[in-house]
């Protein structure tokens, strides 16, 4: 990737993409942090597919629930402030596509599945969290956050650093 | 940012090779999304504005310019239904919420503490009641929706401490505890409200006064019948941080946290979906047929949920005998906690039409059926009372090609009751309640009627126990 470096239009163009989706994440996660009495639970009960079972059995744990809340409620949230700032992009790309992957799975649309709950179009395979989810394989590939975000001042400061001096370890360590 | 540069030089002697390349470009292009931040934070407080404006517009106008006294509550039972009956509270003018008891301090008491002071109701936590009583001495009014073992005591004590009650349904798991409900509210003439609250629904008002009292439109009503169909839900959990300590459940009658969570379910705590779920609707057949029931066979069982876990029936089929000032009816209920399709109805079956009814606003909101043989109802059209009769079409089935023989297709007209509630089921009986301690109405339920459907209700029970038919003796209904 250092060496087929996208020129400077494109990697624009992906930066916004970075941000729309950091976006996307911030506010899924901060909507459900201020709801007084958002729940995994009711999505988790409708779940479909291979990994429907534990979903399901997901839903009727009350300890297991409250923890997968504030990983989700949570988690969102870090993820999207991280993507907007291009902080730590390739570990945040990663986390919000395992968060998407997990979305997908829960009601996945696949040919045979009918489902009861409006959605907001019709699928075949392919829904919305899937486009998401490339999107954040761009960004991820692309390293977004080294051409504009935090990231290209971590990189500067500690990038190219000899790995022997990193591996003896600094004396303040 | 001059940290950064700072920390760059510092680190510069570490790898002399390689000069750091902080310069401000990098910086810059470092930063250029920081904006982004900010406009959504930005945008996002707008947006909660928003919110909260509507939150406001939503709370009802104050007493004072509402021109009305302002009544001072307490909540005594802040679970599930006790969350039902704030949201509604929280949308009738003139209250002020001043106390908030729950047992489970680590979490239900918190969270409607939270939500009630976000309305701006400066309202104090206790675990038990009677601290409540002793220094929130300016209440009124207390509203009770604690687990049905406690009732008794919590209403009593309330009324005797000089508060009106609004207690929720059923009264009281034992019959004994219900005569000392009616027995205190006499005593002390306080009021005190139980929750059927589908007798203050304008729906079942226009239903009782208009249809029934007024038109008549059901003829002789010979049958009854109605259900509540739930599906299988699973048992109450807590998460175990917040579990309340064994001490403290052990003080107020449960065994353990399950219990506690699903006390519904526990002979001794709740009455079971019969008392839960029947007693509502059981109060309906009563109050539309002006009667109590003569006796009442029934049969029920756990056929399907765990005995460790549930001790009451989780299906119940029951049939009453009325003896009405019209003749008998024999009214059928069933209750049964595995299939939830077809809900919750009341459907009253005369002679001359029938009426399907129930609290839902989404399924059997009211409909009306005229036998092909009674009086033309156009009357009743004219006045409003009821709409006009679906237009009936010879149609190919849309589904399976089948076309209906024109023979069969005499079906009775059907007419839709048009009185809808906007507002949350409980309010117009909280809204009953609150306007008689104003002095500006009268109860719609009183402790009297409220006992006269537990008696009713209790015995469902009794009968499966007994395996027999069981009649209600000459005066069983009075307190």
């Amino acid at each position: 990737m250092e060496d087929g470096k996208l020129s400077r239009l494109p990697m624009i163009a992906i930066t916004v993409l970075r941000i729309f989706v950091g976006w996307h994440f911030l506010y899924e996660g901060i909507a459900k942090l201020t709801s007084s009495s958002w729940s995994a639970a009711g999505y988790l009960k409708q779940a479909r597919g291979p990994f429907a079972e534990l979903f399901k059995w997901l839903a009727g744990q009350p300890n297991l629930l409250a923890n997968a809340d504030l990983i989700t409620m949570w988690g969102l949230t870090v993820v999207g402030v991280l993507l907007i700032l291009g902080l730590f992009t390739r570990l945040a790309s990663i986390g919000a596509m395992g968060f998407l992957l997990m979305f997908y799975f829960a009601t996945p649309p696949f040919v045979g599945y009918f489902y009861s709950i409006p959605s907001e179009g019709s699928y075949l395979l392919v829904n919305k969290n899937l486009v998401e989810l490339s999107a954040l394989v761009v960004i991820l590939v692309t390293g977004s956050g080294r051409f504009a975000g935090l990231d290209r001042i971590l990189h500067a400061l500690f990038a190219r650093r000899p790995r022997l001096i990193a591996a003896a370890g600094s004396p303040t360590r | 940012m001059a940290g950064q540069d700072e920390k760059g030089k510092e680190k510069a002697p570490a790898a002399p090779e390689q000069p750091r390349k902080l310069d401000r470009r990098e910086v810059l292009m470092g930063l250029s999304t920081v904006p982004a931040l900010g406009l959504f934070g930005y945008t996002w407080q707008k947006q909660r504005q928003y919110q909260q404006a509507k939150l406001q517009a939503a709370s009802p106008t104050p007493a004072a310019a509402a021109g009305l006294r302002e009544i001072n509550v307490a909540l005594l039972g802040a679970g599930a239904q006790g969350q039902v009956l704030t949201d509604a509270m929280l949308r009738i003018p003139g209250l002020r919420f001043r106390a908030v008891c729950d047992v489970w301090t680590e979490y239900n008491q918190k969270r409607v503490v939270n939500i009630l002071k976000r309305f701006k109701h400066e309202v104090n936590g206790y675990e038990d009641y009677r601290e409540m009583l002793d220094k929130e001495k300016e209440l009124d009014a207390v509203v009770v929706a604690t687990p049905d073992f406690w009732h008794a005591q919590h209403a009593t004590d309330c009324l005797k401490a000089g508060k009106h009650v609004y207690c929720e349904k059923e009264m009281s798991n034992t019959l004994e505890g219900a005569r000392s409900m009616v027995a205190a509210a006499r005593e002390t003439g306080k009021l005190l409200q139980i929750g059927h609250q589908r007798r203050s629904n304008p729906r079942y008002l226009h239903a009782y006064e208009k249809l029934l009292g007024e038109a008549k439109l059901l003829g002789r009503i010979v049958t009854v019948n109605g259900q509540w169909n739930r599906g299988v839900a699973p048992d109450l959990g807590a998460p175990d941080r917040y579990a309340v300590p064994e001490e403290r459940l052990e003080k107020y009658g449960f065994k353990n946290m399950h219990q506690f969570r699903n006390w519904r379910w526990y002979k001794g705590l709740g009455g079971g979906p019969i008392v839960d779920l029947g007693s509502h609707q059981i109060d309906i057949y009563s109050w539309f047929l002006g009667a109590n029931p003569s006796g009442v066979m029934a049969s029920g069982g756990l056929l399907y949920h765990d005995p460790k876990t549930h001790e009451w029936y989780d299906t119940v089929m029951a049939v009453y005998d009325y003896e009405t000032a019209q003749g008998p009816v024999k009214a059928y209920y069933q209750t049964q906690t595995t299939n939830g399709s077809q809900g919750y109805f009341e459907n009253f079956m005369g002679d001359q039409g029938t009426l399907v009814i129930s609290e839902s606003e989404l399924n059997y909101a009211g409909q009306l059926y005229r036998d092909p043989n009674a009086p033309a109802w156009d009357t009743w059209i004219q006045k409003g009372y009821i709409t006009a009769p679906k237009l009936q079409e010879v149609q190919a089935k849309e589904d399976t090609g089948a076309v209906a023989d024109v023979r069969e297709s005499v079906a009775p007209d059907e007419h839709k009751v048009p009185v809808a509630l906007r507002d949350p089921y409980h309010q117009p009986h909280l809204q009953n309640f609150f306007d008689t301690v104003r002095g500006k109405a009268k109860l719609n339920c009183p402790p009297e009627i409220a006992y006269e459907s537990a008696v009713a209700v209790l015995k469902v029970n009794e009968a499966i126990e007994a395996k027999s038919r069981l009649s209600f003796k000459a005066g069983e209904f009075e307190v």
